[in-house]
């Protein structure tokens, strides 16, 4: 419920400027960065993609353990496995009219129109505030992106760096005029490790709310180990659950492995080349009982403003989106389909970014 | 030879036997977690190898003269 409400802002979060919107469509990028204006050609790795630190030639003479390199932060928890989700397609229905405008270096606004049989059609405004507060090259904070339908129903984030180690952030989600989801986060990044708290749905009358802990170290330059306890209470009823991960970054691949009661989940990103990005995906629930392994790939062509993602998995569904930018118009057009072929259902989506 | 005898020989040959069909009602039985789990972990497996083969790929390459 509460990763739900963090991915809930789609396309907001740092997409500032006719640059971004119109570059990247789907998926929101990271919670947390402002001004995101990407530099093609100056990173040859994917956005979020850490490599390994070379540690630094030890000098002569001097015994080798004492020149050891600082580990690198390890990044969020959340983050571990969304480098192999961003490869797969999502899956798109209806028709979709976006349109992006930005009216400041620090606001945008967008208008959405949606088209669809199987959820409801309607128009959603939204609006993303980033301040003067720089914090690297392409953060500023505070970040502040909401966004209200036509029925009244509000989702709303505020980010903040408040100290150069300390993030904080705000959701809100409503349903006309009744809340939904209320979310407070606070996350610390150390040196060489990330601890968050998140407080989900607090009810202090009712007795009734969910935290989520987080805790991600460094090992070494490449491994990273990192534990999750997510605690839950209502009246009459509470209860834990804990889940260990584990993150093995290579030179062109990131393996992440999730276990816990829950389950267990385990992803294998894979960059062969400049064009070709490759995930495999795991997931198995002992409570459901069920398990499912999907295949994904992205062909990234920005000689020919072409991004095509496909994808296979166990329970026969096949999908696949292809996004194109028509330059040199602000405009991006996206085409998507799933076929389940167990269940014979076929579904279709096409969306227009302007701006 | 006694019939317990021939009951002896014959017993380790059923139970090889039954062993095999049991081993293919579990690889064909859908509804049962083990064995989905046994043929996922082999399907990410497969995944992961293909993921880590398959780096030749290039679009924009120009196509070859014939």
């Amino acid at each position: 419920m509460i990763q739900c409400l963090t991915f809930g802002m789609k396309g907001h979060c740092g997409c500032m400027g006719s640059v971004l919107a119109a570059s990247s469509p789907t998926p929101p990028p990271a919670p947390g960065s402002g001004v995101v204006q990407g530099a093609p050609g100056l990173v040859s790795v994917p956005p979020g993609f850490s490599m390994p630190s070379v540690p630094p030639p030890s000098v002569p003479g001097q015994p080798a353990g004492e020149t050891g390199s600082p580990l690198p932060n390890p990044g969020t928890y959340e983050e571990c496995h969304r480098k192999c989700k961003e490869v797969f397609p999502i899956q798109m229905e209806g028709v979709r009219l976006v349109v992006n405008k930005g009216l400041s270096n620090h606001f945008q606004v967008s208008h959405t129109v949606t088209l669809s049989t199987l959820a409801e059609s309607g128009y959603r405004f939204g609006a993303t505030y980033v301040g003067t507060q720089q914090t690297g090259p392409a953060e500023s904070f505070p970040v502040m992106v909401g966004d209200m339908d036509n029925t009244g129903s509000l989702n709303a984030q505020v980010i903040h760096q408040l100290t150069s180690a300390v993030r904080s952030k705000i959701a809100i989600q409503t349903q006309q005029h009744k809340f939904v989801n209320w979310q407070c986060d606070l996350e610390y990044r150390g040196d060489d490790f990330t601890s968050a708290v998140t407080l989900g749905n607090p009810d202090v009358l009712l007795g009734s709310g969910i935290i989520v802990a987080h805790y991600l170290q460094s090992i070494s330059p490449a491994l990273a180990l990192g534990g999750e306890l997510v605690y839950h209470r209502r009246p009459g009823e509470e209860g834990a659950v804990t889940s260990l991960m584990g993150r093995y970054t290579g030179n062109n691949y990131v393996a992440t492995l999730t276990l816990g009661g829950a389950g267990a989940h385990a992803t294998y990103y894979h960059r062969a080349n400049d064009q070709l990005q490759l995930g495999v995906e795991f997931e198995g629930s002992m409570r459901t009982q069920e398990t499912a392994v999907s295949f994904g790939y992205q062909l990234d062509l920005p000689k020919a403003n072409l991004l095509f993602k496909g994808s296979v998995d166990s329970n026969w569904v096949v999908g696949a989106v292809l996004e194109k930018k028509l330059l040199p118009l602000p405009l991006s057009l996206a085409l998507g389909a799933f076929l389940n072929q167990k269940k014979n259902t076929f579904q279709c989506g096409f969306n227009v970014t302007v701006g | 030879m006694s019939a317990a005898g021939k009951k002896a020989i014959a017993a380790p040959g059923y139970g090889v036997v039954e062993w095999i069909s049991t081993a293919c009602r579990l690889a064909t039985d859908r509804n049962d977690f083990r064995r989905n789990i046994l043929v996922n972990l082999g399907l990410f497996a497969a995944g992961v190898w293909v993921a880590r083969n398959l780096s030749d790929l290039d679009l924009m390459s120009p196509q070859p003269i014939i």
